[in-house]
């Protein structure tokens, strides 16, 4: 009677569990149908399939004499901006700041260029970590977005699965780490797990990773997660060096790798059709003195760039081959070719879809916020009552405070007693 | 000062008769005169037992504020009790105390010896009492108020009622000792075994124990109830259990990484953080390691067995002050008989006389020139270390080797 | 081929048969080997030691200087140190002149001055200060411009003495240095860029002056010193630059360096100067030596080299560069030794500033105000840039030339080796001491067949060493006799020490030859042994602290100590101790000077001589009486 029971109780659960599957297909077959529709008409023009854009820019070293990298982020920032991602999608993440050292002689500015032509933190400059806030932990949870909750949204990679991201990190680095504050450094590893993690919770439709560090080439050789567009300053064992001196501040006002790299952003505008390939192609090895690399064999798209790109870190100049992941998986790749406006500005804001907010919501841990709170909450009435507990202790304390002492001095008192007299 | 240690001074046979006093007298005025201000010297107090935190944690208990909430006071509560209750706490009454501290150990240190022999007086007490109160290594800290002097007092003290066979006392003293100076576990066994064994040297003729074991449980239980009641009195006093974590546990998980002229400290600052806890677990653990050997080797000389340990004690201690490794280097006068097996004393002389340049030295170099850095620090009390692991072993060598008797001609020993 | 090789290498460590008998038997052979060979040891050591003390200057032990601190810098800034600024200068230098025409006391030249700096703008005081116990008084300008954005909490100096190293602070005026200090103040005033307070400092005198500055900015006046607190004070001061410009013109900046009791400055601020010398053209030497190479029409006074040597050697590249450094050497080892460091700069080492004098080599061109500010404006605009404390690792050098330095491991070896040397003499006089051989006793009993054995003898450890405490004592007694107002009476306190020397000694040598028990080693050579082991240790300690002069000690004692023997003949032993006791006590003819560092800067060579020193050549004396 008992196994008969028990059949029947399968019987039901499988039923229920069938019931459920085919609802789910159903469900996804929907969405699958509504996720083309938008494709069509983002791909209308036949580009990327993200609706949008998001950067994070890290200048992960302190001090006055790495002015450079704190240059280097913000011409980094100033460039996003200008193609058109606002701040509210910009992370940017500055260890130190420059502009207000005591030793800066042109004080709350900062310049990218000997000349001092362009001031790079103008009146509109929005940082979201500044200082001491610039660890490992705050950018790896920027980036998987495991941020506490009291963390205010601009400081939040609100991404999606439709997001395409432009990471940017200078800094002094090595063979796969790049040292954050002098005190703590991140590793390729690292990354590459947290943005398999991004991807896991649909983060991200695609990553351009850009460093600007010494050994920068070891910093995505980790990486493992689709969708994934990488470039670097350096080869492994090799240098990255500063571009300029500016001789009234008296230190190096920016890296030559990213210096080059801006220089070749100006060419390009919001309506630019100039690809990653274009960009790849216009490294200059004897200006840049260090051997940049790519790394697209996780990225699924064409790089563009024509002719020209075939034959990178081949051409004249190059003292070491150029390193280039993905070199052969390039001729096989097929659409639409990847433009720099992809992830330099281009969309923004196309959060029209009701789905995707909600997706936010999830995102943003809808679920433990209640319970967050709740706990939060529990702690702070915990809290308050301790407080009142010891100031009630600290007044039992005075009363009791020198009777405790005797009574314990009693103790020992006994006990020197008792053996005194027991031995007499 | 080791230098006499080592060599058998055979013709410095004064009658202790004023010896003693003169001494601790000379001892009282210095302390009081108090020329300079040591309680902050790095080489003889430590966070354990340095001066200022005492008066802290006795500030805060004053103030009605557990002195164990924060992370400076690592004093046994039972300091608290005694100091907030009939002793004085001033400048003036702690030099008084701490050079009576240290008169009773000389005290002790005398009626140990005399125990050995199994005499009433000799005419090596006096020499007995000075090696202890002229040592500096036990002299500076005393003057610095740092409260390994009591510790130093208290193991002397228990081990003169060991070898006197009071087992009461023993007890009580040693669970006080135990309370103040967690690490003194080294010596509950062989304390213990000399209680139900004795005390004479039988150096030159081992043998097996002697004692009955059927005494050890009764005493046992004696010193759980001793324990007991102590640690009853420290809770009541601290008004809770924070002061175990604040005080035992921190010569366990070495909370503090202030210098000292020991080998751990260095040692953990450079130390990635998740390998802490196992390394400090291999240095604990290889503290007690030491125990059973010794103790089964001089199963014999319970009384020598305890010398060692507390040489081992003074190199290999989480939170040594130089008070620790002098209190070994007094120890040796206790056991003449050695001093002709000894193997190569003038080496350990000289590494000691090495190690006393070169800590204060290098500690001016880091910290005052700022010309060194830390590892110069670390360096000598390396040389320091090796100093103080020579003299343990030759002290183990010779204590050996006595058994053997006078090397003939023509015959070598070649392993114990 | 290979395992036979294997087994013949496992044969030669562990042979076959017992191996207890193996261990001992090798212990036996390792121990003959080494005690046979003990005194070829130490003559090696002895000689690799001074061997290599004299090859110091050598250069391929060098190497070239670089700069190991990043935020540094050096050099790369623009300075704008201008010919305004020069006249600037020229104007304050008309207005010193004329004070120093008109007989100016020190109160009214610390007036101007102050006035002057109040006219730039900046806070300005005065301080007097007198040294009680010599006649020593004067009084010490200053003013601080606090840092704009992070004011009193670091600090910088530029200074400048009343009176010039030139001639060794006595009378040579130090008037252009000082110009320059004002008119860098109203220059320096302009800009808003200083991250550390920058205080300018003229100090009366020439040591006198600044040491009780400086005591006072730090609050430890010396009980001989009555100083005016200071009215204002400004952070922890990291660096120190100090201006001595006394002629008319300048060649080349001189670097001198060597601070109070041996210490050095941080070798990263002297090659940051060097670097910044050489962007702006201004070429730098080592102290006052110029490089004879450079020079070849003014050798005769600029070489080290002799006349008589033969020009093939005398004119050999390698020669001359090693001359030219072993100047250098020397010089920095009597600066260092003697620790009295080279200038005013050293009295900033007292309190862990790093500090170095700038001296502007008199000649007739081509430098002159207008380089040298624009080098200091570099210099601070690189010490400026500082972060934190410089790197421990640099504070241990030699310069043997302005671009080329030794590194600690290629120097410190030298002075250790002796003191091993030492060491290993101690110990085998130790060792042989506590033995003797039993052939006169043997021998009479008639059993010939019999090899003569060694047997243990007790060592006369504990007299020994009370010898050695007491004549320790003896030396804080003589200290104390010579230190307590013999001024102006050397000669009287050097015979009373003489004969107090002697009377000890004597004392001693009757006492043992007395009180010497049968059977015993023969107290001298325990001495002997304690007295090198001791000295032996007190060397190689000193090596890290004061490297000159351990090495000195090396040299003083090294050989002295390690011969001291007795013998039968009593007018040898006579002689040999007065050799002893001229050797320990020959530095007092020189005691008012090191009396007046120990006075008034603290430089603890004087008690060293006496307590350290003076006792150990003494035992060597007594070793030899006995």
């Amino acid at each position: 009677m008992f196994l008969s029971f028990t059949a029947t109780l399968t019987k039901a659960w499988s039923f229920f569990l069938i019931l459920w599957l085919t609802s789910c297909l159903y469900v996804s077959g929907e969405y699958h149908e509504h996720e083309t529709e938008v494709k069509d008409f983002f791909q209308r023009n036949g580009s990327s399939t993200h609706t949008n854009n998001w950067a994070v820019l890290v200048c992960s070293s302190r001090y006055w004499f790495n002015y450079r990298h704190m240059s280097n982020a913000l011409g980094m920032y100033r460039t996003v901006k200008r193609l058109g991602i606002p701040d509210s999608n910009i992370i940017l993440m500055l260890a130190d700041d420059s502009a207000c050292n005591s030793r800066n002689k042109f004080p709350a500015s900062v310049y990218a260029n000997a000349g001092r032509n362009l001031d790079l933190y103008g009146s509109n400059i929005e940082v979201d970590y500044r200082g001491y806030e610039v660890t490992v932990e705050n950018f790896l949870r920027v980036l998987t977005g495991r941020l506490p909750e009291s963390v205010p949204r601009s400081k939040r990679l609100l991404s999606d699965s439709n997001s395409n991201i432009f990471v940017y990190m200078t800094g002094h680095g090595g063979n796969e780490f790049l040292k954050f504050q002098d005190s703590e450094e991140v590793s390729a590893h690292d990354i590459a797990d947290a943005f398999e993690q991004m991807w896991q919770g649909g983060r991200y439709n695609e990553i351009f990773f850009m460093i600007d560090t010494c050994q920068a080439n070891t910093m995505y050789s980790k990486f493992y997660s689709p969708n994934i567009l990488a470039t670097g300053s350096s080869l492994e064992g090799e240098n990255s060096y500063s571009y300029e001196n500016d001789h009234d501040l008296g230190v190096s006002v920016i890296d030559s790798y990213t210096h080059y790299v801006l220089e070749f952003m100006e060419n390009v505008n919001k309506t630019s059709r100039l690809t990653m390939g274009d960009l790849f192609t216009s490294y200059n090895v004897p200006k840049i003195a260090s051997h940049p690399g790519i790394r697209s064999d996780l990225f699924p798209r064409p790089l563009g760039g024509g002719e020209a790109l075939h034959d990178y870190g081949r051409g004249s100049g190059w003292r070491h081959p150029g390193e280039w992941v993905g070199r052969e998986q390039e001729k096989s790749k097929k659409g639409s070719e990847a433009l720099i406006t992809d992830f330099f500005g281009g969309v923004v804001g196309v959060d029209i879809e009701e789905d995707t907010s909600d997706a936010h919501h999830t995102e943003a841990s809808s679920d433990s916020v209640p319970k967050e709170r709740t706990k939060a909450e529990k702690k702070g009435v915990k809290a308050s009552p301790y407080l009142a507990q010891r100031t009630t202790k600290t007044r039992s304390w005075i009363n009791l405070k020198e009777l405790r002492a005797w009574s314990s001095f009693l103790i020992v008192g006994l006990l020197v007693g008792l053996v005194w007299a027991r031995q007499s | 000062m080791s230098k006499r240690v080592v060599s058998a001074p055979h013709d410095l046979t004064t009658s202790s008769g004023f010896i003693l006093p003169a001494l601790v007298a000379a001892r009282l005025a210095l302390a009081l005169l108090q020329p300079f201000d040591l309680t902050h010297d790095h080489h003889l107090s430590s966070p354990l037992t340095s001066y200022a935190n005492l008066q802290e944690g006795i500030y805060l208990f004053k103030q009605d504020i557990d002195p164990y909430s924060g992370g400076i006071v690592r004093h046994s509560p039972l300091y608290l009790t005694l100091f907030t209750t009939i002793l004085p706490n001033s400048r003036f009454s702690a030099a008084l105390l701490w050079t009576l501290c240290d008169a009773l150990g000389a005290y002790a240190m005398m009626n140990i010896y005399r125990a050995r022999q199994g005499i009433k007086t000799s005419s090596r007490d006096g020499l007995v009492a000075a090696m202890y109160l002229l040592n500096p290594y036990l002299f500076l800290p005393s003057l610095a108020l740092s409260t390994s002097s009591i510790e130093n007092a208290l193991v002397l003290l228990s081990i003169m009622f060991a070898s006197q066979r009071k087992p009461s006392q023993t007890l009580l003293v040693y669970a006080f000792l135990l309370h103040v100076s967690l690490s003194s576990f080294l010596f509950l066994a062989p304390l213990l075994l000399l209680l139900i064994s004795e005390p004479f040297s039988h150096l030159a003729s081992p043998r097996a124990f002697s004692g009955d074991f059927k005494k050890l449980p009764p005493l046992l239980g004696e010193f759980a109830v001793c324990f007991i009641s102590l640690t009853m009195a420290s809770t009541l006093i601290s008004g809770g259990f924070s002061w175990i974590g604040q005080t035992w546990g921190a010569s366990l998980t070495l909370p503090d990484l202030t210098p000292n002229v020991g080998v751990w400290w260095y040692f953990f600052t450079e130390m990635f953080d998740h390998f802490r806890p196992f390394f400090l677990m291999v240095f604990s653990v290889h503290l007690l390691i030491y125990i059973a050997p010794i103790c089964i080797k001089f199963q014999y000389d319970m009384l020598y067995a305890i010398f060692l340990l507390a040489g081992i004690l003074g190199t290999f201690k989480a939170f040594p002050t130089l008070s620790d490794p002098g209190l070994f280097l007094s120890m040796i006068s206790l056991f003449p008989e050695t001093y002709p097996y000894l193997r190569y004393p003038i080496v350990t002389s000289l590494l000691h006389l090495h190690a006393a340049l070169l800590l204060p030295l290098f500690h001016h170099l880091w910290l005052s020139q700022g010309t060194g850095n830390a590892n110069f620090f670390y360096a000598s009390t390396l040389v320091f270390a090796c100093a103080n692991g020579a003299a343990v072993i030759d002290c183990v060598w010779a204590g050996l080797r006595i058994a053997i008797g006078e090397e003939k001609e023509g015959i070598v020993i070649a392993q114990e | 081929m290979d395992n036979n090789w294997r087994i013949r290498l496992r044969r030669r460590f562990r042979p076959e048969g017992d191996p207890n008998l193996v261990r001992v038997r090798r212990r036996k052979a390792i121990v003959s080997a080494f005690s046979r060979r003990v005194t070829f040891l130490r003559l090696i050591l002895l000689l690799v030691g001074y061997i290599w003390m004299v090859a110091l200057p050598y250069p391929q032990l060098g190497r070239g200087i670089y700069i190991d601190e990043n935020a540094l810098q050096p050099g790369q800034v623009n300075t704008y140190w201008g010919w305004g600024d020069v006249h600037n200068s020229d104007r304050y230098l008309d207005d010193l002149e004329r004070l120093r025409d008109s007989n100016a006391t020190s109160e009214q030249r610390a007036q101007y001055l102050d006035t002057e700096f109040r006219k730039i703008g900046l806070f300005s005081s005065t301080q007097t200060y007198q040294f009680t116990s010599q006649d020593i008084n004067g009084t010490n300008t200053y003013a601080i411009l606090s840092s704009p954005r992070a004011p009193g909490v670091e600090a910088m100096i530029i200074s400048a003495s009343w009176l010039s190293r030139i001639d060794d602070g006595n009378g040579a005026l130090n008037l252009r240095g000082v110009a320059t200090v004002l008119a860098l103040a109203k220059f320096l005033k302009q800009y808003s860029l200083w991250a550390k307070d920058l205080v300018f400092v003229v100090s009366d005198g020439y040591l006198d002056g600044m040491q009780a500055w400086l005591s006072a900015y730090h609050g430890t006046i010396q009980s001989n010193l009555e100083a005016e607190r200071l009215e204002m004070s400004s952070g922890v001061v990291w660096t120190a630059l100090n201006i001595d410009y006394p002629g008319h013109s300048f060649s080349h900046l001189g670097v001198f360096y060597e601070g109070l009791n041996g210490r050095l400055p941080n070798q990263d601020l002297m090659n940051s100067f060097h670097v910044i010398c050489s962007r702006m053209g201004v070429p730098v030497v080592l102290y006052d030596h110029l490089d004879p190479r450079s020079y070849p029409d003014r050798r005769k006074e600029l070489d080290w080299l002799p006349e008589w040597l033969p020009g093939a050697l005398r004119n050999d590249p390698e020669v001359r560069a090693y001359a030219y450094n072993a100047r250098n050497v020397w010089r920095h080892v009597v600066h260092q030794a003697s620790g009295r460091g080279s200038g005013v700069h050293g009295l900033f080492h007292q309190f862990r500033i790093d500090a170095f004098t700038m001296f502007a080599l008199p000649a007739t061109g081509p430098h002159g105000f207008h380089a040298l500010g624009r080098v200091v404006e570099s210099t601070l605009r690189t010490s400026n840039n500082l972060l934190e404390r410089l790197h421990a690792s640099f504070f241990f050098y030699i310069m043997t030339a302005p671009n080329r330095f030794m590194k600690i491991g290629n120097f410190l070896p030298s002075a250790v080796l002796i003191s091993v040397a030492m060491m290993f003499t101690g110990l085998k006089e130790w060792s042989d001491s506590g033995w003797t051989q039993e052939t006169l006793r043997n021998a009479e009993k008639s059993t010939e067949t019999q090899a003569p054995g060694w047997t243990r003898r007790p060592r006369p450890v504990l007299r020994a060493l009370c010898i050695m405490i007491s004549s320790h004592l003896l030396g804080v007694a003589t200290y104390l006799l010579m230190n307590s107002g013999w001024d102006g009476q050397n000669s009287i306190g050097g015979m009373l020490v003489l004969t107090m020397a002697c009377i000890f000694a004597f004392g001693v040598s009757a006492v043992c030859s007395k009180s010497d028990r049968g059977g015993a080693a023969p107290i001298a050579s325990v001495l002997k042994a304690l007295n090198l082991c001791f000295a032996s240790t007190i060397i190689s300690a000193t090596t890290v602290l004061n490297f000159s002069l351990a090495a000195s000690l090396a040299v003083f004692l090294g050989i002295p100590l390690s011969v001291s023997s007795t013998s039968k003949n009593l007018p040898l032993r006579a002689s040999k101790f007065s050799l002893y006791l001229f050797l320990s006590l020959g530095w007092v003819l020189k005691h008012e000077r090191l009396n007046w560092n120990w006075e008034i800067m603290g430089v603890w060579l004087l008690p060293f001589l006496w307590i350290v020193y003076f006792p150990l050549v003494l035992q060597a004396g007594i070793v030899c009486l006995l």
